[in-house]
């Protein structure tokens, strides 16, 4: 670690390293240029700054569909966010830090639905949604979200709170929730963004259930309109890659504003297995 | 509302609480309750959207079922037709390929990079390429579809001629039944490298830099602290990415019905896919069951198989 002076390896791999990066972040930009573009065929692609115009995102603001794909989507996750953080923590707060009955099991057994892949039990939960008279609904969307990953980070993360701290709050009079909300939710804060993040990203990319569930044109989310969009405007290549675009903004906005929290997270699911 | 008032008379009692008799007693009860109210929703959600799916998945894997009418039990037939359905042979050959093409590719490069990024300590590159690899995992297959597409069939000289220099013409990727699958799969990998590359920085971080400067003492080069240090201590990880590139992979939906649909032909159609288009394109829910059943069992070998290695792997240490 120590030797990083300059070296003819560290400049190849240094060289290599930034090579296959901007490999890798090419496609993005093509299609950030692309949307840039005036034109509607991505055969006339500039790269020249002054032929830049927004033209195609505002186009994307007047069409009515496309900004009801927008508010499905951010309902789908906010309530999503929302619903998981606050069934997580509960949960998690009950399995870390309370004694009772059947504890293990519960926590086994739900914790096994972790491992169900999302494709066994897509048909069936689309019975079940169907059977309630939900499609269509933003609780289709919504409700069936939380699942055993977030219960298990939140778990993991209160268990690490001090028993002592919780006996000293007892003491001075703090019930079970006033505990759970006042003392053990601000010392989880950073598991809890984390949960944020990969919910949100969940969520907001969401492709297969949404698909599924809002079979009506005013019901799909961004993510799912954005891919039927596809064979309907096939020539309007500048309008499709600046839906792209702004689909892809607000994960991007995300990982910039919190980019040490993903990585964090990334890295902490490896270390979960 | 007796609930209500249990609460606010355990949370007055709380302080003091020497007075005993009957307040004391319904706190107590509701101490024993309080637990299952906190799960309570998720335990619900879970089981409705889990739980009840799994059973019920089982249940009419074993019917003739369309969902417009009730099913009608049919015994194993669903299960022996799986033995002759040619389709599926396909199904499960097309998921097989594509995840030998996958993981393995996306495992070494993501090693590799790990370590040129974990070399660098926090240089400007490090960073650079950490977040140029991590980026694309960013994007939705929706977004994935409309770009790729796109691009390969542009005519822009530089996509062409990136193409080019391994010989192939971009814009018959996905159209041609022999490339179109070894395409998805590339597609794949320059979408999740940079977050298995993540998990293995974590992985290369946790090794004690002691190993490395004993090494450097008895003189030992580059590679062989490759192959005798790092790949080692590093296998529990490995471990992982492999079957998390596995599972993944088995499961691969979005990024095909985005891309291919399953088209040319059958060439890309994979389990997910058959199973999807059994109930939702032909109304053949009872025998989508059966095959998502296949897959269950298939994945949940491997969790197993797993578990199994990681706790070999970390009790070695």
């Amino acid at each position: 670690m120590k030797q990083n002076h300059f070296s003819l390896s560290q400049l190849l791999t240094d060289l290599l390293l930034l090579a296959l990066g901007a490999l890798c972040l090419a496609p993005l930009v093509y299609m950030v240029i692309m949307s840039l573009n005036d034109t509607y065929s991505s055969f006339a692609i500039s790269f020249n700054p002054k032929d830049f115009s927004l033209h195609h995102y505002w186009d994307i603001l007047q069409n009515d569909k496309l900004l009801r794909y927008l508010f499905n989507s951010a309902v789908y996750s906010v309530g999503g966010v929302l619903l998981t953080v606050a069934y997580s923590c509960l949960a998690g707060y009950a399995f870390a830090k309370m004694d009772f009955k059947g504890a293990n099991i519960l926590f086994f057994v739900l914790l096994l639905t972790m491992f169900l892949p999302t494709e066994v039990t897509l048909v069936p939960q689309y019975i079940i949604i169907k059977n309630l008279g939900w499609l269509n609904t933003y609780q289709a969307l919504i409700l069936p979200l939380p699942g055993a990953f977030g219960l298990f980070i939140m778990r993991q993360a209160m268990l690490g709170v001090p028993k002592e701290l919780m006996e000293a709050a007892r003491i001075d009079g703090c019930g079970n929730f006033r505990i759970f909300y006042q003392i053990m939710l601000p010392l989880v804060k950073s598991s809890i963004i984390m949960l944020v993040i990969f919910t949100f990203m969940a969520t907001w990319n969401s492709f297969l259930w949404p698909l599924v569930v809002g079979t009506k044109e005013s019901m799909r989310t961004f993510t799912v309109g954005l891919s039927t969009m596809q064979t309907q405007y096939d020539n309007n290549v500048g309008g499709m890659m600046a839906s792209a675009t702004i689909s892809f903004l607000p994960p991007f906005l995300l990982y910039l504003v919190l980019q040490k929290r993903f990585v964090e997270g990334v890295a902490m699911t490896g270390l979960k297995g | 509302m007796n609930g209500l008032r249990n609460r606010g008379g355990r949370r007055k009692d709380a302080v003091p609480a020497p007075a005993g008799g009957a307040a004391a007693r319904v706190g107590g009860r509701l101490r024993r309750v309080s637990p299952y109210l906190y799960i309570a929703p998720i335990a619900l959600t879970l089981l409705v959207f889990k739980i009840v799916p799994f059973f019920l998945s089982l249940a009419l894997s074993f019917t003739r079922y369309d969902i417009l009418t009730p099913p009608v039990f049919n015994g194993l037939y669903n299960y022996q037709k799986l033995l002759g359905d040619v389709m599926l042979g396909d199904a499960v050959r097309n998921t097989l390929l594509y995840a030998v093409i996958v993981v393995p590719i996306q495992t070494v490069l993501a090693l590799l990079l790990a370590c040129c990024v974990v070399g660098k300590g926090n240089r400007l590159t490090a960073r650079f390429a950490k977040a140029a690899f991590f980026i694309p995992y960013l994007t939705s297959a929706s977004i994935i579809g409309i770009v790729w597409k796109t691009l390969l069939n542009s005519d822009i000289a530089a996509v062409e001629g990136f193409f080019a220099l391994f010989g192939l013409n971009a814009s018959t990727l996905l159209g041609s039944s022999k490339t179109a699958l070894p395409t998805l799969a590339g597609i794949a990998i320059w979408k999740d490298l940079g977050y298995y590359m993540i998990i293995y920085v974590a992985g290369l971080m946790n090794i004690p830099q002691i190993y490395y400067e004993a090494a450097r003492v008895d003189g030992a080069n580059k590679w062989w602290e490759f192959f005798k240090i790092t790949l080692p201590l590093v296998k529990p990880t490995t471990i992982l990415v492999v079957f998390l590139g596995i599972t993944t992979s088995f499961q691969v939906f979005d990024l095909l019905y985005n891309l291919t649909g399953g088209g040319p032909g059958t060439s890309t159609m994979t389990l997910v896919m058959y199973a999807y288009n059994l109930n939702f394109k032909s109304n053949n829910a009872g025998y989508a069951m059966a095959v998502s059943n296949v897959l269950l069992l298939i994945v949940a070998v491997l969790s197993i198989l797993q578990r199994k290695f990681v706790r070999r792997e970390t009790s070695e240490w």
